[in-house]
């Protein structure tokens, strides 16, 4: 990272996916505190921010450290009504789940990937609710959060293939190396 | 290369993995925090808000602005229904205007005949939504006013109609508008021909259901339903909407205020209540008066004190000034 040799440019450095990261999770945030009316009891849209997380966590988990992800994800869950604390915790725990794993997911191809983000967002939610439930905390109706869930799990590959083609962000090649000319 | 990069590793490991275990720590603690000891936690949410939302205003306000003038463009292209539509219903308003006026005076020297004392006119400030809660699951807005305009929790929230919801969480600037149809409101209603109480409870759904009716065979779909005053947080007699039947069977309410486009809302200043904390004390037999002449001389000033044309002059001033209220409500209508 810290490498002499300048032969990347500026926008290919992973402290410029970070900043872009931070600006896409606001952006998303500002656009659903947008007054527009909402009316209530319309279904639910997908959790793009968490979509963003997962599909740049399984491609490149240094773009993400848990610093970022964990403020992120905090300030949704004060802004959003959300009990604070709670789905972050559960989201730095996925996170760090596909981190430890990312061996295993640079081998895998596009749907075993896709149906593996599924069953951790189903995952999330069933512990969500969980601890929601153990907590005595009254929570929404179990339907609205899991269409929420699905549409999450339906507009993963969108995201996936927006991150690939305007971000160019994919998976590290086979014997790519960073500038320090370590392995990725 | 690979040698020196397998040192750090060994013990990087594990030093991540503490270091998540602790950050997963502090959440859960801050989750547990927020369970134990909710309202320290939402003030520091209302303060957050407070800081981060005002901020955003600059840019909020051009894509309302957008959304507002799409909105403006699909209702001028019907202009011309609406316009006729809007004729006949101002010749029903006058017709109404003249009857609520008759009513107004009518009401005003009933109240002077029967000497009722009226609450204290309630004044409001009235604030711009800023944002909503964005999420799916909290049916909730943002205000412009907060604790620096003097706004408190529990106040009542009404658009120009009705009833819109009640504040929760002031920050300084900021306040938090639960709305009715929010599944955590719950709101003591009077249902009005019948006066059958009943507890209006928010679901996240358009029309919120009514529960706890008395008689429910006493409702019919087009009552209107008003708050009751019932548990002293809400003013009594405030409009909420009309009974509808849902289409599950079960009595609904349509809500009076536009929920579509909550843009200026009145925060409504209740006034304290009072509590009653004196258990009564022990009824005995009044003391014999040592000193008749002073007790004679309390009597007649006591005397003095007592007629009450003052008070039937204050409500003949309110039933005017609500009188020219509604007059005015009607020519802006």
């Amino acid at each position: 990272m810290r490498g002499p040799k300048m032969d990347e440019v500026w926008w290919r450095r992973p402290s410029a996916y970070r900043g872009l990261f931070i600006g896409l999770a606001l952006l998303i945030m500002f656009c659903r505190l947008l007054p527009l009316g909402q009316t209530p009891g319309g279904l639910p849209g997908p959790d793009l921010l968490l979509c963003l997380i997962l599909a740049w966590m399984v491609r490149r988990p240094e773009f993400l450290p848990l610093p970022i992800i964990l403020g992120v994800i905090l300030i949704e869950d004060f802004l959003l009504m959300r009990p604070p604390g709670l789905w972050t915790a559960i989201v730095v725990l996925a996170t760090e789940f596909l981190r430890s794993r990312i061996a295993l997911t640079r081998e895998l191809n596009f749907p075993i990937e896709w149906m593996l983000i599924s069953g951790i967002m189903l995952a999330m939610l069933l512990g969500y609710r969980l601890a929601l439930a153990i907590s005595f905390v009254p929570q929404p109706g179990f339907g609205a959060m899991l269409v929420q869930t699905l549409w999450s799990i339906g507009i993963y590959p969108v995201i996936v293939l927006l991150s690939h083609l305007m971000l160019n962000l994919r998976k590290p090649a086979t014997g790519e190396v960073d500038k320090a000319g370590n392995r990725l | 290369m690979a040698k020196t990069s397998i040192g750090p590793e060994e013990y990087q490991r594990p030093l991540r993995r503490l270091l998540v275990g602790l950050a997963l720590l502090c959440l859960m603690g801050l989750f547990l925090l927020w369970r134990i000891d909710s309202p320290r936690v939402e003030r520091f949410r209302a303060d957050l808000i407070d800081t981060l939302v005002p901020n955003l205003e600059w840019a909020m306000r051009p894509v309302t602005l957008a959304s507002g003038m799409v909105d403006d463009f699909q209702s001028y292209s019907r202009i011309y229904e609406q316009n006729q539509e809007l004729k006949r219903e101002l010749q029903q308003m006058k017709a109404w205007k003249e009857a609520a006026l008759q009513l107004e005076q009518k009401n005003a020297r009933l109240l002077d005949l029967n000497n009722v004392r009226l609450d204290p006119k309630l004044t409001h400030v009235t604030g711009v939504v800023m944002a909503d809660s964005g999420s799916p699951f909290r049916q909730s807005v943002l205000l412009n006013v907060g604790s620096r305009d003097g706004i408190r929790d529990g106040w009542a929230t009404m658009d120009g109609i009705g009833l819109v919801g009640r504040i929760s969480g002031v920050g300084e600037r900021t306040s938090r508008v639960i709305l009715l149809t929010d599944s955590n409101s719950r709101l003591p209603v009077t249902i009005q021909p019948s006066l059958q109480t009943a507890l209006l409870s928010g679901d996240n759904a358009p029309l919120p259901p009514l529960e706890f009716i008395e008689d429910s065979d006493e409702v019919r779909p087009g009552d209107r339903v008003v708050t009751s005053g019932d548990g002293g947080v809400f003013p009594a007699g405030l409009l909420v909407g009309q009974v509808v039947l849902g289409s599950d069977k079960r009595l609904r309410v349509a809500l009076a205020a536009d929920f579509q486009r909550l843009e200026f809302l009145r925060v409504l200043r209740s006034h304290e209540f009072e509590v009653i904390t004196d258990p009564g004390g022990l009824i005995a037999p009044p003391v014999p008066v040592p000193l008749p002449d002073i007790s004679a001389a309390a009597l007649e000033s006591a005397a003095g004190e007592a007629p009450t044309e003052t008070e039937g002059g204050d409500v003949e001033a309110l039933g005017s000034g609500l009188a020219e209220g509604a007059d005015a409500g009607a020519e802006d209508g």
